[in-house]
């Protein structure tokens, strides 16, 4: 896109035509200006979305007012000139109260810059002001960037970036068409000829017509090269997690929606809202690792009291360890024999601090130093903090069975004094009333059908049978009215519930029956990305279910009357099966696997595979040119051969007949076959590509410059007179265009040389 | 258009401009641009339509042209009663002979000065139609050809309103140009204090060019070569007309035609044998202007003028030259 002014006056007789390229008139490029700014604005303001920051009245404000300026761009000169006088005070003593009232900087930077742009949006714009909306926005991108370094702000930064490169390239074009004229300050109620005259449609046209592809195509190529370079430059510089550097986790919008949380209340019964987004995603080294139903298990609740399952602060106390600062931490699994299974996990922000896990492992790596804390027997681990934005781990060594051995507490169980209630290990405190409690006996009763010794598993299997069979699943359930615990009642009704419903119930009964117990919270199942073959785990994959203590083998074994047997697991050729069937290949996956592909190559980048990245484009760039190498030496060792082989009669007339054909073919081409391919084009049908004329009409476009400013010597004026000929005389009055062409650089060259030593 | 001119045929042609241009130059002083434009619209064989006030030299314009090149000249005042016979001529009947004998009218010449065209009632302005686009006259079913060549210069003064019959848009389109002539520079206009004496009768201008040479030079123009890019900056220009908002209705077919022409004229006039795309945009103003009007209603005239001509600017540096 190019632009120029209005003609000068014409100039004296002989050749002065200005070979002009595509123009927009100073007008359309207000207009054009005016556009993308009202784009930029709206990018700008709709970050708003990525984060916790009160400010939504305000971006839908300036995304209306914004966008009304857009489509009426006569619009700002109605708005009274009083608001124009009021409103840099006003929005001053409006940042300066929110500072005082909120006394959060961040925020309230955040709305000034909306304010500030709101106003921008609905008045006209000076340069200043244009790239007062420039940083402006780049403030807001940047911000909600650091906050979530997600897939969508790069996508935005790229489109805002973009828009941003043409905005500073039609602000440079105005000016350079204004001649540097500083235009007086607009007054308010005036509207400007461009605004008065703006017709989008007419625009679109004709910015389509002035398009020079050339031009675009270049522009294109440029910043595809910037793009290259600055992922290479990403590729190489090393990775740091921002956010823990900077104070702005507390503004991130995205907070847990699975609702994991420390704790589980039955009394007020909530729906679960179905929110499908995706919540964790795993990469497995080796798909036939994977369960059938996997368990991912994050959350331990042991105390129940009051209607509702929490993770004890005894528990804690006891199990979580202290603090921890460390890039990897090792598990209590042993080393197994053959190929170390790698499991990477990326957590989404705002799912929990506990990281989900399928069971024991030996070790847990994380891309950057993390603080945590590491649930050895409970196989829980938490980070200090929940993340703000996605994290991932690599897990070796994960134990997919089931089962969660716990030696230490198998021991205390063991040592346990039966006269006194086990305050220490809440795991088998049932936490409700007598009467209560009587009631869960004789349900345990039934359950047990008069056989006191019953073994945990065959227990958990009877446990889940009752409850399936008393209990529907319902995502909408309802708890009984009524005096005394509420599970209890929801468990001695028929009413239909949800998983937490039914491992609380579960591990009520266990613990009534004698067993210790605890709830479970995590993620069941997934679905497998037939795409980027991985495991999609979703906030709707959100799951309860309990784990009974089984005395003989000192673990803890599933609980979940709404799940499948530990012991259908073990099959490979049912897990593959399984697999098949979570195939997803719809175009969510689709879209979820592009965000694999993200965190794969850009997110997840610890040093190694950062290393073998750079690595892989390295050798693929030396065997680029080794195979280039190779080619050449083969070539020349042909040719060697070739010559070096016996001459006979025959070889000899072959090779002389080869140059002749070759030197013929040269002849031709420089006789004919040029001149057909430049003088008629047949091939391509037109007068308007005959390269010719088009190389003539760009020798004309490349002296226009120098035929004004050096006074148009002789020759010059012979050669531009040529050249005219050529682009627009009739073919058969043409001079040789080889010599004109020949002619011409010479001249452009001395007289390019002249105004050098000119100065 | 593969019959190319030779280069003799365009020296010649050049040759025969300066000497024209050289003796205008002696009685129209310091308006070298109104020269060449007349020069171009005699070329390309239009009619020109000239606005100004009275006194500004618009007379003495036609009448050197019309002595340069050795031609008949008749000037008609355009008044309220004029009627059509008084331009065109009237049949009467001859005593002698016994029967009606055709007498020819004043536009019987080779330039013919309309002034103030727009005092005569639209029947009067409309019995130049026939004699401005067929260069005949017919009377009694019988068609008098005029001179060869044939040009008309009409004149009129935009600013006065009263007892004035505006021309209608088909007479409009059929003057190939309007010029404005202008005040002369300062040292122009001293010269001309210094040197001018009597009327426009008193001018003695040796012909320079022949009449036939003048045809054959109107011949000529008509086989300048146009480029079919240039034609497609022409078209460009006058479907951008048409699709303005700003005007009533764009331009004429007519009107594309006598942009084309009237390049061709200038090219030759320039001294070449192919149009450059200047030569178009140059002549956008002078060719099309006229033939435009607003949708809008405008104040006077002037405005009017004003505003159609900036529209135009606008149009010609919004479509690409070709290159």
């Amino acid at each position: 896109m190019s632009a120029r002014g209005e003609r000068g006056p014409a100039t004296s007789a002989g050749p002065t035509v200005i070979a002009r390229r595509a123009q927009l008139t100073q007008e359309e490029l207000h207009q054009v200006k005016w556009m993308l700014g009202g784009v930029l604005t709206l990018l700008a303001v709709w970050t708003v979305f990525y984060m916790d920051v009160a400010a939504w009245s305000l971006m839908v404000a300036t995304t209306l007012t914004t966008g009304a300026a857009l489509v009426w761009p006569r619009l700002p000169a109605r708005v009274p000139a009083l608001a124009h006088t009021l409103a840099f005070p006003v929005i001053v003593a409006l940042f300066a109260g929110d500072l005082w009232l909120t006394s959060e900087v961040l925020p309230a930077m955040v709305r000034l810059g909306m304010l500030l742009l709101l106003y921008r949006g609905i008045s006209y714009r000076q340069r200043r002001d244009d790239l007062q909306v420039i940083v402006l926005g780049l403030f807001l991108i940047v911000v909600a960037g650091v906050l979530t370094a997600s897939l969508l702000f790069a996508l935005q930064i790229l489109i805002y970036t973009g828009c941003t490169l043409g905005f500073l390239l039609v602000i440079t074009l105005t000016e350079s068409l204004e001649g540097g004229q500083k235009p007086g300050p607009h007054k308010a109620g005036d509207l400007p000829t461009w605004a008065a005259h703006a017709d989008w449609g007419r625009l679109f046209r004709r910015l389509r017509e002035v398009s020079d592809w050339r031009v675009v195509t270049l522009g294109a190529v440029l910043f595809a090269g910037v793009l290259a370079v600055s992922a290479l430059l990403f590729l190489a510089i090393p990775r740091f997690q921002l956010e823990n550097s900077l104070f702005l986790d507390r503004y991130v919008s995205k907070k847990a929606r699975s609702g994991f949380n420390d704790s589980i209340k039955f009394g007020d019964v909530s729906e679960i809202i179905q929110d499908t987004s995706v919540a964790l995603t795993v990469d497995v080294s080796d798909r036939s690792q994977v369960p059938v139903a996997p368990y991912w298990r994050m959350v331990v609740l042991d105390e129940y009291r009051d209607g509702t399952f929490r993770f004890s602060a005894g528990l804690k106390r006891e199990a979580l360890g202290k603090d921890r600062t460390d890039t990897a931490l090792r598990g209590e699994a042993r080393p197994r024999m053959g190929a170390a299974v790698f499991w990477t996990f990326y957590l989404e922000s705002g799912v929990s601090r506990y990281l989900p896990l399928l069971g024991e492992f030996e070790r847990l790596q994380f891309r950057e130093p993390q603080n945590f804390q590491l649930a050895a027997e409970l196989n829980v681990v938490a980070l200090r903090n929940e993340p703000v934005s996605m994290t991932a781990y690599r897990v070796e060594g994960l134990d997919t069975s089931g089962i969660v051995r716990d030696p230490a507490f198998a021991r205390r169980w063991q040592e346990r004094d039966p006269a006194v209630a086990p305050k220490a290990v809440m795991q088998h405190r049932v936490g409700v009333g007598d009467s209560e409690r009587t009631r869960l006996e004789q349900i345990v009763a039934e359950i047990a059908m008069g056989g006191p010794g019953l073994a945990a598993d065959e227990f958990t299997r009877r446990t889940e049978e009752w409850l399936r069979k008393n209990h529907a699943y319902s995502l909408s359930p309802r708890v009984p009215g009524g005096e005394g615990d509420p599970l209890v009642r929801w468990l001695v009704s028929h009413e239909a519930g949800h998983c937490e419903l039914f491992a609380g119930s579960f591990v009520l009964l266990a613990r009534t029956a004698g067993f210790p117990a605890r709830v479970v919270t995590g993620f069941r199942g997934g679905t497998w990305n037939g795409f980027s073959n991985n495991f999609t785990i979703r906030n709707s994959d959100a799951h309860a279910w309990a784990e009974i203590f089984d005395e003989s083998t000192g673990a803890w074994l599933r609980g979940d009357a709404l799940g499948v047997a530990v012991a259908d697991q073990t099959s490979e050729a049912q897990r593959e099966a399984a697999l098949v069937r979570r195939m997803d290949r719809s175009w969510s996956a689709r879209f979820d696997s592009l965000r694999v592909f993200w965190y794969r190559r850009i997110v997840n980048f610890d040093q190694r595979s950062q290393v073998e990245t750079l690595r892989a484009v390295k050798t693929a760039t030396q065997n680029s040119g080794k195979r280039l190498r190779e080619a050449v030496e083969r070539l020349g060792a042909d040719l060697k051969a070739w010559l070096s082989a016996p001459w006979d009669g025959v070889r000899v007339i072959k090779s002389f007949a080869a140059v002749v054909l070759m030197g013929g073919m040269t002849w031709w081409w420089i006789a004919v076959g040029r001149g057909l391919v430049r003088g008629r084009w047949l091939w391509c049908g037109g007068r308007r590509s005959d390269p010719v004329r088009l190389l003539a009409g760009r020798w004309l476009g490349a002296m226009a410059g120098y035929r004004l400013a050096s006074g148009e010597s002789r020759e010059l004026r012979e050669v531009v007179a040529e050249l005219q000929r050529v682009r627009f005389g009739p073919r058969e009055t043409w001079p040789e265009p080889e010599g004109v062409f020949r002619r011409a650089r010479r001249v452009l060259r001395e007289v390019r040389r002249q105004r050098r030593a000119a100065g | 258009m593969s019959d190319f001119l030779q280069a003799g045929q365009i020296t010649e042609a050049t040759q025969g401009l300066e000497r024209l241009r050289a003796n205008m130059r002696v009685t129209i002083k310091g308006k070298d641009e109104v020269v060449e434009q007349v020069l171009v619209c005699l070329v390309a064989g239009g009619h020109l339509l000239i606005e100004d006030l009275p006194g500004v030299g618009k007379t003495t314009l036609a009448y050197s042209l019309a002595r340069s090149m050795d031609c008949v000249f008749s000037r008609v005042q355009f008044t309220s009663d004029l009627l059509p016979s008084d331009v065109t001529g009237v049949a009467i009947y001859d005593e002698t002979i016994k029967e009606f004998v055709f007498k020819k009218g004043p536009v019987f010449a080779n330039v013919v000065l309309a002034d103030e065209i727009n005092r005569a009632t639209p029947k009067t302005q409309s019995a130049l139609l026939e004699v401005m686009d067929r260069a005949r006259v017919t009377v009694d079913g019988e068609a008098h050809a005029v001179g060869s060549p044939f040009m008309v210069f009409a004149t009129q003064n935009p600013v006065d309103y009263e007892g004035t019959f505006p021309l209608p848009e088909s007479q409009m389109d059929r003057f190939l140009m309007r010029l404005q002539m202008g005040y002369p520079q300062a040292v122009d206009e001293l010269e001309i204090l210094r040197t001018q004496r009597g009327g426009y009768d008193a001018i003695a201008l040796n012909p320079v060019v022949t009449r036939s040479e003048v045809v054959k030079l109107q011949a000529l123009a008509h086989g300048v070569f146009v480029e079919e890019s240039v034609l497609d900056y022409v078209l460009k220009i006058v479907t951008a007309t048409r699709t303005e908002s700003e005007f009533r209705a764009g331009v004429s077919v007519r009107g594309g035609l006598a942009l084309r022409t009237a390049a061709q004229a200038r090219a030759l006039v320039k001294g070449r044998d192919f149009v450059l795309p200047e030569d178009v945009a140059e002549l956008v103003t002078a060719v099309l202007a006229h033939r435009l009007g607003l949708a809008r209603q405008t104040s006077d005239a002037l405005e009017e003028r004003r505003a159609v001509g900036a529209v135009l600017k606008r149009i010609v540096a919004a479509i690409p030259t070709p290159a």
